[in-house]
């Protein structure tokens, strides 16, 4: 079975994230970058099938990405993702999805493939476009947020379960399909040091959109960012202490009418 | 040679034979286990032998210890005693006196008649504590070694009965034997016997064929028995370590092929580690200073190396038989030391400050978690974050690595990348960057060492976690690379000494980054502001009245040996009372947060910090005072759990500040 498992390098969720001074993106100085959390889930549950299924079962990681993804696709390799396609091309400067898709979808047509995972979303621009439009091109079912999944005797088949407002769904899919994870569908396995030993022999094939045959990447773009701008900031929280719950209330409403002038 | 004679010589010689055997037997066995350099230093392994052999110097550290000073010694010169006995019967005629003299045979003969009698009284205590006392101690859920222990016991007290027995005979039958000044219990017994109307001579042999047979079943029984600690004790302590406590051993991850890290069978320990298990005689110092063990998990040390001899002793055909190495060797983990034991270690090396013959129980269960940190990737589910949040933003705290100097403030604190030269680094550390009272703690050692006038700077961002934690946690890997890390930093700036309030990073730079090439002096806050003190650069003026007891972290107290210096600070301060907890200094009890507990649930048992919290309610005072910001978290979980948060816990650097700020004038 051909596993495919999406991989997309985001800033860490604790990253402390400033916007640059042109507004075109993140300043990367001092931010440390991960795999995207859903992403992880993605490549756990594409090693597990590939546990589960045996024989000449193959987890490939594909991801578009910076060089610096190389670390992020080292990890997956480490975790136990067999080799990797790194689409890598200065072209390709902004996370765009429909570019994005169609650039996974030449890689992974090309690579050939049964399953596909990836996460629900990215941690960093949170489009959750990417699985949509790619299972478009791709002319495949999708299953978005799945919280379990579990493969056919016949392995052609899968369930699903969804997690959604007050309830699970239930789904069953045919192969092949693009799942999107969601937390909770299984708990990312942390690499051995064998696996991070074996992973730096593991082979990374990386291509540019010419190697793809796509030169014209930009034709693609559907929507443009056209601005980044920090949030806001948000007002002051203000604690009212009183003796009393009493002379507390009092203070609140003093300060309601006086200084916020809400009353 | 008489009949009798020459059966004895047989057995004799057979029996030796099947020592020899048996000792080259444990001896080959060690051999299989990998090297471990322990040689050099032999002025002071002699002198260990002296003193924790000869005076047994941890053994009478408990008043049971007593018991074994006397049985030992006993045993020492009662078998020199048995040999002659043994010779003379073989050989008639033959005695000590003939080569030695009357004197000195005359003194053997005393002290064998005289700690014959001492070891009878030890071996009563022994089987009084055993049977009717029952310590905690002594508790251990193997059957077969409570039946070992009793047997052996048993056994002794026959042998210096049968001993007096055949020597008070001696006397009967020939009264100028042995004079009653050289053998004062043997008259004795003499005396007593002689109204029996005992055959003397065959009751003299009996006595002695029963005593002298039961000495060549101890000679073949004892190797397999708990009792082999008579024959692995003494060079247990010849090659102790002599380095600092619980020293981890650096791992080499040169070898990418590698397939496998740590330990997961008995050969791949150090034949060092595999003396260890000789040596021990489940004493259970160890088991009850254990807090893992006290606190009701399932973790006792010494039953970790009992369970590690048997399964050494279970394979030693597999190990010794040439084309043994191709057979899948049996795992450690889990049928003779299971994973909930090897995580419930806090690493506090309580058990190795109590093993009277120095077993190194720490290293052993950090190597079986290397194997499977490192090799299996399995762990309790709350490590992993821990790692990643390591790995990522070089912090067990899920906070991003930009915000580790933030605890800063307003503060005018230096950072080494503008000043480039400096007296002292102060090292933060990551509960000092990160935990908001660790912050706290933080930001009282700065207002000390301004209020000093000390040259110092902080690395700030740049500042990496020390890798500890990872390294008592098994994840070798990922501390080297912080350690690495670290140490390119360090080299970027020129200062004099590392001063850091972290008893965990203490240990770590001054023990064990010099594994890594760097040496540095490497001051506790506590030596550090004490020095201030004496030098006049400090000064405590006195806070309002207040009686608090210090808490002695183990990576202070135990492995670094700091313990006078936080409480001389205290001192210094004066209304300050001083309660002391009754397990203190290298006796210290543990919080629960070493060797990575800190990160992990306390699921099982109970809580070992509310153990310790308990302990301090008993002294009647208000203030805990650490030096460690593990022990800081501890203690106030600790106390919110007892509803207890009338009782403050404090630095010695804060309440040192406190007391520093009611003088105005500097300093």
């Amino acid at each position: 079975m051909k596993i495919i498992t999406l991989l997309k390098r985001a800033p860490d969720t604790e990253a402390r994230i400033l916007i640059n001074r042109e507004g075109t993106g993140i300043q990367e100085e001092g931010v440390k970058f991960v795999i995207s959390t859903y992403d992880e889930y993605a490549v756990e549950e594409g090693l597990r099938l590939k546990e589960k299924m045996g024989g000449d079962s193959k987890v490939t990681v594909v991801c578009v990405g910076p060089e610096e993804a190389t670390e992020m696709i080292r990890t997956a390799l480490a975790m136990g993702a067999d080799d990797a396609v790194h689409i890598c091309d200065p072209a390709i400067k902004e996370s765009e999805p429909f570019i994005t898709a169609a650039v996974l979808a030449k890689a992974i047509k090309d690579n050939g493939f049964d399953i596909i995972f990836c996460g629900k979303q990215a941690i960093d621009d949170d489009m959750a476009q990417v699985q949509s439009i790619l299972a478009e091109m791709l002319d495949i079912p999708q299953v978005n947020v799945a919280t379990s999944f579990e493969i056919s005797e016949s392995g052609d088949k899968a369930v699903l379960r969804r997690r959604i407002e007050g309830g699970d769904e239930k789904v069953e899919t045919q192969l092949p399909v693009i799942i999107s994870c969601e937390k909770g569908l299984n708990e990312p396995r942390y690499a051995s040091l064998p696996g991070i030993m074996k992973a730096k022999k593991k082979e990374i094939r990386t291509k540019a959109l010419a190697d793809l045959g796509m030169a014209d990447a930009q034709g693609e773009i559907r929507s443009k960012i056209l601005k980044w701008l920090p949030i806001p900031k948000g007002g002051e929280c203000k604690v009212v202490e009183g003796e009393d719950v009493p002379t507390a209330v009092k203070e609140l409403v003093r300060l309601l009418r006086e200084e916020a002038k809400a009353l | 040679m008489a009949i009798q004679g020459i059966i004895l010589l047989v057995i004799f010689v057979a029996v030796l034979a099947a020592f020899g055997y048996i000792v080259r037997l444990l001896y080959r066995l060690l051999r299989k286990g990998v090297d471990e350099d322990r040689f050099g230093q032999w002025a002071q392994r002699v002198n260990s032998v002296v003193v924790f052999v000869g005076a047994q110097a941890r053994v009478l550290a408990q008043p049971a210890g007593i018991g074994h000073f006397l049985i030992f010694w006993g045993f020492i010169f009662i078998t020199l005693g048995t040999i002659e006995h043994i010779l003379g019967m073989i050989f008639p005629g033959f005695g000590f006196e003939q080569i030695f003299g009357t004197k000195a045979t005359g003194a053997l003969s005393w002290l064998q008649d005289v700690f014959g009698i001492l070891v009878i009284g030890s071996i009563i205590v022994a089987l009084f504590r055993r049977f009717i006392l029952k310590p905690e101690r002594l508790k251990i859920d193997d059957p077969k070694a409570r039946r070992e222990a009793t047997l052996i016991l048993g056994l002794i007290f026959v042998l210096i009965l049968l001993m007096y027995g055949f020597r008070g005979t001696a006397i009967l039958m020939d009264p100028g034997e042995v004079s009653r000044a050289a053998a004062p219990l043997s008259h004795y017994a003499a005396r007593l016997m002689s109204g029996w109307g005992m055959n003397l001579p065959i009751a003299n042999g009996i006595f002695a064929w029963i005593h002298h047979l039961i000495i060549f079943f101890f000679l073949i029984y004892i190797p397999f028995s708990k009792h082999i600690h008579i024959l692995g004790a003494i060079p247990n302590v010849f090659f102790r370590n002599l380095g600092p406590m619980g020293t981890l051993s650096r791992m080499d991850f040169e070898d990418e092929s590698a397939e496998k890290f740590g330990i997961s069978e008995i050969q791949e320990f150090t034949w060092k580690q595999l003396l260890d298990l000789y040596a021990c005689t489940e004493c259970g110092r160890c088991q009850v200073a254990c807090p893992a063990y006290l606190t009701e998990k399932p973790l006792s040390p010494f039953r970790v190396i009992h369970n590690l001899r048997g399964h050494l002793m279970d394979e030693r055909k597999r190990l010794l038989s040439a084309g043994g190495d191709g057979d899948a060797s049996p795992q450690i983990i889990p049928e003779t030391v299971t994973e909930d034991e090897l995580w419930a270690c806090t690493t506090c090396g309580a058990c190795m400050q109590e093993c009277p013959p120095f077993i190194e129980h720490v290293q052993k269960i950090v190597d079986l978690r290397r194997f499977l940190v490192l090799t299996e990737s399995r762990f309790p589910s709350e490590m992993q974050p821990v790692f990643k949040n390591m790995e990522v933003n070089y912090n067990p705290w899920a906070l991003g690595y930009a915000s580790r100097a933030d605890w800063v403030g307003d503060m005018p604190v230096p950072l080494a990348a503008e000043k480039k030269s400096f007296d002292v680094l102060y090292w933060v550390g990551c509960a000092g960057s990160f935990d908001a009272r660790g912050q706290d703690v933080s930001r009282a050692v700065v207002g000390l060492l301004q209020r000093a006038g000390v040259d110092f700077a902080i690395l700030g961002t740049e500042e990496m976690c020390c890798g500890e934690t990872a390294r008592r946690m098994g994840n070798e890997y990922l501390a080297q690379t912080l350690i690495e890390s670290n140490i390119e930093t360090f080299k970027k700036y020129e200062f004099k000494m590392l001063v850091t309030a972290c008893p965990h990073g203490l240990n770590s730079f001054r023990v064990e980054y010099p594994q890594f090439g760097y040496e540095i002096p490497v001051l506790h806050h506590s030596e550090f502001l004490l020095d201030l003190i004496r030098s006049g650069k400090l000064r405590a003026d006195g806070i309002e009245k207040a009686r608090g007891a210090y808490h002695d972290s183990c990576y202070l107290g135990r492995y670094n040996g700091i313990a006078s210096q936080p409480r001389d600070i205290l001192r210094h301060i004066p209304r300050l009372g001083l309660a002391e907890f009754p397990r203190r200094e290298k006796r210290s009890f543990c919080c629960g947060a070493g060797g990575g507990r800190m990160w992990m649930e306390e699921t099982l048992g109970t809580r070992i910090n509310e153990a310790r919290v308990e302990e301090f309610l008993g002294l009647g005072a208000d203030h805990i005072f650490v030096a460690c910001p593990f022990c800081m978290t501890m203690f106030e979980d600790g106390l919110k759990a007892k509803e207890r948060e009338d009782i403050k816990v404090l630095d010695i650097a804060e309440i040192l500040l406190a007391a520093c700020k009611t003088n105005t004038d500097s300093p």
